[in-house]
């Protein structure tokens, strides 16, 4: 059985190297034969690319896709002053 | 803007639009103009650096009614089409800073932006050095030869503020949240040092995701991680000179 550290390895780099989403700050961990996302994306569509992606590359594992949409909001919050 | 020199810098990085983004980003930087008198992108535009996600950004960015400076990120070389996406952006009216700078005339004050991508080789005492392998020596020298082309354009820039946008980051303070392992992947000390040789207000990366997005250079030059998930909102807004 392939190691857990060399599927998620594979999973990230999958994630990483597929045209479809290209996305290199996603954290992969697999614990038994589940298979968790974290992160952070700017639009639901590409969490849902990134899903599909991995759950490819680990087809065997229960994907848990827990990456978070930000950017979105338009609350600005405050602006810093550097003085 | 209340004094001469006073400026407001709106800042965002790794906007990373994709086809699905046409139409959509330009909203989220509505009403900028009340905001800010400049927006500065710090790289990664597109996802996969393709002629048709460069033609996305420079649609969406196109006209605003702030003057737009950005670098490209390592996302758009990935087609190796970096030099056509810059046109296109150039041709909507965006300023592109490859290893050069612009001064832009913001009412009454001069605001100097000198920059590019930039690149890795990590951190002084952990980093990558010119020796051995040939591949080696052609990543840490494309490192120096930015940081030297950086140096010569921040001594060039007669302004009252100059500010050094980037996409891979100076420092490593603000890449705090990513694993120490891929530092050396994130940016080079190199891109601080030839900054602090020379002096500036503010320095603006983006690359680091995961990144934290305030830190301070060994010369004591504010840095900024305006990457879009560590703002976790459309662009920061930086005020020099009691502005805002
Ligand atoms: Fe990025
Ligand atoms: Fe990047």
């Amino acid at each position: 059985m392939e190691a857990p550290q060399y599927v998620a390895a594979r999973v990230q780099q999958a994630l990483a190297e597929d045209g479809r989403t290209n996305e290199l700050g996603i954290r992969v961990d697999v614990r038994g034969d589940q298979l968790f996302l974290r992160g952070q994306v700017s639009e639901a569509g590409q969490r849902d690319r990134l899903g599909l992606v991995a759950h490819e590359a680990a087809p065997e594992l229960h994907l848990h896709n827990e990456i978070t949409i930000v950017g979105d909001v338009f609350d600005q919050g405050e602006d810093e002053h550097l003085d | 803007m209340s004094t001469l020199t006073d400026l407001r810098i709106a800042a965002v990085g790794d906007i990373h639009l994709g086809e699905d983004a046409r139409g959509r980003y330009r909203r989220r930087l509505e009403g900028i103009e009340q905001r800010a008198d400049v927006l500065l992108v710090a790289g990664d535009l597109t996802r996969h650096g393709t002629l048709e996600e460069g033609r996305v950004v420079a649609d969406e960015l196109r006209d605003l009614p702030v003057p737009v400076v950005t670098v490209l990120g390592n996302h758009d070389y990935h087609s190796d089409l970096q030099f056509e996406i810059a046109s296109e952006l150039r041709d909507a009216g965006v300023i592109v800073l490859d290893d050069d700078g612009v001064v832009l005339e913001i009412g009454e004050s001069k605001l100097g932006v000198v920059g590019g991508k930039g690149f890795g080789g990590g951190y002084a005492g952990k980093c990558a050095s010119e020796f051995g392998e040939r591949e080696i020596k052609n990543f840490v020298s494309h490192t120096r030869f930015i940081a030297e082309a950086w140096k010569v354009a921040l001594k060039e820039i007669v302004a009252d503020h100059r500010v050094v946008l980037s996409h891979y980051s100076p420092i490593k303070e603000t890449l705090e949240g990513e694993p120490p392992e891929i530092y050396p992947f994130l940016g080079s000390y190199l891109l601080a040092e030839a900054v602090d040789t020379v002096g500036a207000d503010l320095i603006l990366h983006g690359h680091a995701h995961r990144g934290t997005e305030k830190g301070i250079t060994p010369g004591g030059i504010r840095v900024r991680n305006v990457a879009l998930p560590v703002l976790g909102k459309p662009y920061a807004v930086y005020c020099m000179d009691g502005a805002c």
